[in-house]
């Protein structure tokens, strides 16, 4: 989940903070003091986000486009510039543009705008931009909400009391309610310093870029993963269950599905499943008196060697092509799989499915899996040629079962002609002959089209006539039954009009054994 | 779409009256004649549907198209209406597909013209599909009792679609308020029953079908709410090729659907098998299969005949036949607009027969797009929606760089037969075992019980090496033994014990342990503990499971005397290893911080080492270095014999062997060496000379 964030540059933010100590500080290197710190929470514990930094006042600019480089994302804070007014709709429609450019339209993203809460004056600012939306026209409309899925979060470097003395307050709740109320209002406890502004900032890590920590198991088999990005709650069907679901942090496999099998399912999210040694005090590292650095690395080392679960099933599910079917959460299942990038590096990957019994049509209901050898035979065959999947509907859809449309009339003709067509060729085609009368019977029957079946029977009487000397004999009795069994169920008497009724051939003396037993 | 929407229900009346009869006037040409006989022949009348065949068939298509797409929680009740009226299915899932209306239609036949218009009627209809409507369905039902408490929260909503020929705008308005009245009247019913639920939300559809040639006597009008429960528009519309256009673009309006158009599907002529042309095939699915587009407004969209909006996807032809997981974001069921036509034949098919095909958006410039694939899972074809934008998760880091990365003789191959016999295959609803435990249950519990004991790495283990093992391996974790599997467990056991006899080698790792390689004798220790292990976390399963450990208990060599000279061998290494901290401690501290550098080097060294320690196996391991034996300084006296003082120089080269000896495998001859002379050629020696091979695990 990318993330972009919009840095207020406008005059505002280098208003001076009065604080009783020696130091001054400007608002705007209390926000880069935020942050600092977000980057640095990022860059240790979240190191595969992408972020962007868009700084912003009546125009807006990209400082950094999506990158993992948080030293350049650093460096670019370090060199801000100040601006003149704060203008917000237009660097929101701005990182609305860029993040769509980047990743498209279903990629969740989180936008970050750090604003010391002074939204600008007359045309431009926030107040005149939420009091004409309503009034925009197809091209001019407000940015919010984000096409994409997103969440807004504002780090004000202001306190609440400052805030609610304008409308200020009042227009930022609007603005997150305009996103779909996706999104929070993050506001300085206290006094403008240092401390307020860390303590802002850690409140936002939590709630939004904490790691997901988790456990995957195979029966005993077990690891410590860190699954990115992190799984956010999906809810389903607002209108029955409106609860929100989250994913267990205990991933329990269920078993295994070949890849042919599961066959490029949708998914909800994707996500890295990254192995993590879980740091026992003092249990692996033999030598004690080293700094801190040096501690990692051979922290690192050490748990680069201890055998880990992860590597075993990414190995084994990329030779054997399979996936591993995984529990979410109560009636939430997962899949875990190999994935190899262009670089051919491959990794574990987890993908989601819709909460639901029956993520999908083709394998059933997931609680109906059951282990392949409680099966009393082998379901996949003992030189593997079967397999279980996909589970068949009960019913065939209409493309799959030749169904009758006559909305065109070419249906019509074409189904007409194709009963002439081997009405010529009989009593060779007697069998099609008759599939393709009883299916043209039926359709007449349930349309009421009893139109048709009359002039189908006199067309059959006119190729009857029309048929050559040296014709089969048995073409002409074939033809005058065929022709007078649709007069008969043209008149609606239920004896001859029933619809299951199927039109059989005439047994004939040329027939004999031949032209029946092809039926 | 929400569930329980205005969609979950849909009500089709069609007028069954004496006028119906009449003839659309829209006439078919059925007698085509080809040239060649066309002489002296005088072609048939040209046929003509009534309103009614208009009004079924453009119904059946609605249908047709709706139980494609949602094969089920969208629900069609069925009725005719004349003098009485004709309920031809029911809300029940298993009534809802079109063989079934078709053969109820047949049933009621056309309208008969001959009948009383006067005691006909399409109220009779409608009356009937207000009472169905509060009808509640099985999803309601099952949603209702699942929920409880909040079982209001279930709503029931529905749709009447009317088919019929009205008089005039005020026929119109009686319909109407013949509807509302008859909700007022059976929500009051409704409230007071369980079978029952009051209707919140109605959309009547009127569509008024007229002969082509006539001026309608109807005028249209847009969706207007005419109590807080009903809303209701009508349309006005010529029988014939409009009335079906009509029909397809409102299940589209009420199923959220909408079209791709799938162009450029290379076709061989049916003329000319050698030539082929280019098709175009058009399908409905649901709208969230354009989201991008739609979202992005992206100028793919283009409208077709000024009426209805398409996407244009190219054809791509499908070059492999492999599998391959693509990152997929949705998959929405589809329905050939001109299900009997040609080309949509021809596409299905070949769906059907097994092939996908991915779609790219048609662009002037730029790179290939691919952001769709049509694939069919069971017999139904699915739209896939592709991911096509740039994805967050590139460049990821590689496994081998993470925890467990650097480990390279992961049983990678064991672990994917572990994975085929516990393969997923679905159960039917009703079976469940004697412990009423679901078939996922079952399969949780088996891995649980194939995972007891399941070394991650081939140096971690020797009986998983061990060909001869295998039997009792895979006979162990079941739930049940017969006594034939105990037999055979056993079998295996006296193997082992005839193997142990004869001094076979074993397949053991080296890796971790002290001192040279460990003794035939030690290796066989290690063997039957690893397999006690086993074993062991089985035999709370059954008393068969405790016969197989009790066969070991008794079989396994344990001559009591060396397990006691074995003991104190370890307690006197433990003594030794006791000094050495105390002199160590003793030492001023100089000492002890070189001591501190050496280890650092000697723990780098076994890095290194480590690295050499290749087993193929893992697909993610680096390649080996080339791998050079060390051979360890000279060989002195096993450690374990020296006795008496020792001076820091032997205690020193003690260490440094020790930590050397760990770092690779020794050789077979070394390890039965005597005084580190190995007899060459033993085996020819040996009356019985067995392969070798095999006792160790084959090469695969």
């Amino acid at each position: 989940m990318p993330t972009a964030v919009l840095l207020d540059s406008s005059l505002s933010m280098t208003r001076p903070v009065s604080v009783e100590g020696s130091e001054e500080f400007q608002r705007k290197n209390l926000a880069v003091h935020g942050l600092t710190m977000l980057f640095e929470h990022m860059a240790t514990n979240y190191r595969l986000e992408f972020t962007s930094l868009v700084s912003f006042s009546s125009l807006w600019e990209v400082l950094v486009p999506f990158t993992r480089d948080y030293n350049t994302l650093q460096e670019a804070l370090n060199n801000l510039e100040d601006y003149d007014k704060t203008c917000l709709e237009a660097a929101l429609q701005g990182v609305s543009n860029i993040v769509q450019q980047e990743w498209g339209t279903s990629c969740p993203c989180q936008v970050v705008l750090v604003t010391d809460g002074a939204l600008g004056i007359g045309r431009g600012s926030l107040r005149h931009s939420l009091q004409t939306v309503k009034q925009r026209v197809e091209d001019k409309k407000f940015p919010l909400p984000f096409p994409f899925p997103s969440k807004l979060y504002v780090m004000c470097i202001a306190n609440a009391e400052e805030l609610q003395a304008t409308d200020s307050m009042d227009n930022l709740e609007q603005l997150i309610n305009l996103n779909g109320g996706e999104g929070q209002i993050y506001t300085m406890e206290g006094p403008l310093c240092l401390k307020s502004v860390q303590s802002m900032f850690g409140k936002l890590i939590d709630q939004a870029y904490s790691p997901f920590h988790a456990v995957l198991r195979c029966g005993n088999l077990t690891s410590d993963v860190q699954v990115f990005p992190r799984p956010e709650p999906v809810t389903i069907d607002e209108e029955v269950d409106p609860m929100p679901r989250t994913v267990q942090t205990d991933l329990e496999i269920v078993g295994f599905i070949e890849i042919g099998d599961i066959s490029s399912p949708p998914v909800l999210s994707r996500h890295l499943v990254l192995p993590i040694a879980v740091n026992k005090e003092g249990d692996e590292i033999g030598t004690g008196a080293t700094d801190d650095t040096e501690e990692e690395t051979s922290t690192n080392q050490m748990a680069g060697k201890s055998p880990n679960f992860c590597v075993l099933l990414h190995g084994s599910l990329k030779v054997e092509g399979m996936v591993a079917l995984v529990q979410l959460g109560p009636d939430w299942f997962g899949m875990l799989y190999s994935q190899a990038d262009s670089k051919k590096k491959s990794n574990l990957m987890m993908s989601l499915f819709e909460p639901g019994s029956e993520p999908l049509p083709w394998l059933g209901r997931i609680s109906q899996l059951g282990p392949a050898s409680d099966a009393a035979e082998n379901p996949y065959g003992e030189d593997d040629s079967k397999s279980p999947f996909p589970i068949q509907p009960k019913h065939k859809r209409s493309y799959a079962q030749n169904v009758t449309v006559w909305i065109k009339a070419s249906g019509l003709q074409t189904d007409v002609q194709k009963i002439l067509r081997n009405a010529r060729k009989l009593p060779e085609k007697t069998q099609t002959f008759y599939k393709e009368l009883n299916r043209l019977r039926k359709a007449a029957l349930a349309f009421g089209f009893w139109e048709l079946l009359k002039s189908m029977a006199e067309l059959l009487e006119r190729e009857c006539t029309l048929l050559s000397d040296s014709a089969h004999p048995d073409a002409a009795f074939q033809l005058s039954h065929a022709a007078q069994q649709l007069k008969l169920a043209s008149s609606g008497d239920s004896k001859y009009a029933a619809y299951e009724h199927n039109i059989t051939p005439m047994l004939t003396d040329f027939s004999g054994g031949g032209g029946a037993d092809r039926i | 779409m929400r569930i329980f929407s205005v969609s979950h229900k849909t009500a089709f009346v069609v007028d069954h009256c004496p006028y119906m009869a009449e003839s659309s006037r829209q006439l078919i040409e059925c007698d085509m004649l080809t040239k060649s006989r066309s002489q002296g022949v005088i072609p048939l009348a040209p046929v003509s549907k009534s309103l009614w065949t208009c009004a079924i068939e453009c119904s059946m298509e609605y249908c047709r198209i709706l139980y494609d797409v949602y094969p089920t929680k969208k629900l069609v009740n069925y009725i005719v209406s004349d003098s009485e009226v004709h309920i031809l299915n029911s809300w029940k899932q298993e009534n809802q597909n079109t063989q079934e209306l078709m053969t109820a239609l047949a049933a009621v036949g056309p309208p008969n013209p001959r009948q009383d218009p006067e005691c006909c009627s399409v109220l009779h209809g409608l009356v009937a599909a207000v009472e169905s409507l509060c009808k509640i369905t099985e999803y309601q039902h099952e949603s209702r009792t699942t929920l409880m408490d909040t079982a209001d929260r279930v709503a029931n909503r529905g749709r009447i679609i009317c088919l019929t020929n009205a008089k005039s705008d005020t026929h119109v308005r009686m319909l109407e308020d013949c509807v509302l009245e008859t909700i007022q009247e059976q929500n009051k019913r409704a409230a007071g029953s369980d079978r029952l639920m009051p209707i919140q939300q109605c959309e009547l559809v009127l569509v008024h079908i007229y002969p082509q040639g006539e001026e309608t006597l109807v005028s249209d009008r847009q969706k207007k709410e005419l109590s807080s429960v009903l809303s209701s528009e009508v349309h006005s519309v010529r029988a014939g090729r409009y009335l079906a256009g009509k029909l397809n673009v409102l299940v589209q309006q009420h199923f959220d659907l909408a079209s791709t158009t799938i162009t450029n599907i290379p076709m061989k002529e049916e003329q000319h098998a050698n030539t082929s042309a280019n098709y175009d095939v058009e399908l409905l699915h649901h709208r969230d299969a354009h989201i991008e587009f739609i979202k992005s407004a992206q100028p793919s969209f283009h409208c077709m005949n000024g009426l209805k909006e398409t996407v244009t996807l190219k054809w791509c032809t499908p070059r492999t036949n492999s599998v391959e997981l693509h990152y997929c974001t949705g998959a929405y069921r589809i329905s050939p607009v001109d299900v009997n036509s040609r080309p949509s034949s021809c596409l299905t098919n070949f769906l059907l027969n097994g092939r996908s095909v991915l779609l790219e958006q048609p662009r002037k410039s730029g790179s290939k797009v691919i952001s769709h694939m049509l694939s069919s899972h069971g017999g139904e074809i699915f739209l896939h929606v592709l991911n096509s934008t740039r994805s967050t998760l590139e460049d990821p880091p590689s496994i081998s760089e993470g925890c467990g990365g650097r480990v390279t003789d992961y049983r990678i191959t064991d672990f994917g037969e572990f994975m085929r016999e516990n393969r997923l295959t679905p159960f039917p609803e009703s079976m469940v075992d004697a412990a009423c435990r679901t078939p996922v249950e079952r399969a949780k519990f088996q891995l649980e019980r194939h995972t007891r004991y399941w070394p991650m790495i081939i140096s971690q283990t020797t009986i998983f090496n061990m060909q001869a093992v295998v039997p009792l391996a895979n006979l162990i974790v079941k739930d049940t033994l017969t006594d034939e599997d105990v037999l055979t467990c056993q079998k295996t056991v006296y193997n082992l014990v005839d193997m142990e006899r004869k001094s076979d080698p074993l397949p053991i790792s080296t890796a971790g342990s002290r001192g040279k390689g460990p003794k035939r004798d030690e290796q066989y220790r290690i063997m039957w503990n690893e397999l006690e292990t086993l074993v062991k976390a089985h035999v709370g399963t059954s008393e068969r499971h405790q016969r197989v450990l009790d066969c070991i208990s008794a079989c396994r060599s344990k001559p009591p005397e060396e397990e006691e000279r074995k003991k104190r061998g370890r307690k006197r290494e433990d003594k030794e290893d006791k000094t050495e901290k105390n002199g160590k401690d003793t030492e001023e501290k100089g000492w002890t911080t070189d001591s501190e550098r050496l280890k650092g080097v000697m723990e780098r060294e076994k890095d290194e080492q480590s690295e050499c320690e290749i087993i193929k196996d893992s697909p993610d391991s680096p390649e080996p270095l080339n791998k050079k034996p060390r051979l360890a300084t000279e060989e002195q006296q096993p450690p374990e014999k020296s006795k008496g003082p020792v001076s820091l120089l032997t205690l020193w080269t003690n260490r440094i062997t020790q930590a050397n000896s760990r770092k690779h495998q020794e050789f077979a001859g070394r390890l039965s060496s005597v005084n580190s002379k190995a007899e060459l050629y033993q085996h020819l020696k040996e009356e019985n000379g067995m392969d070798v091979h095999e006792n160790g695990k084959a090469t695969r």
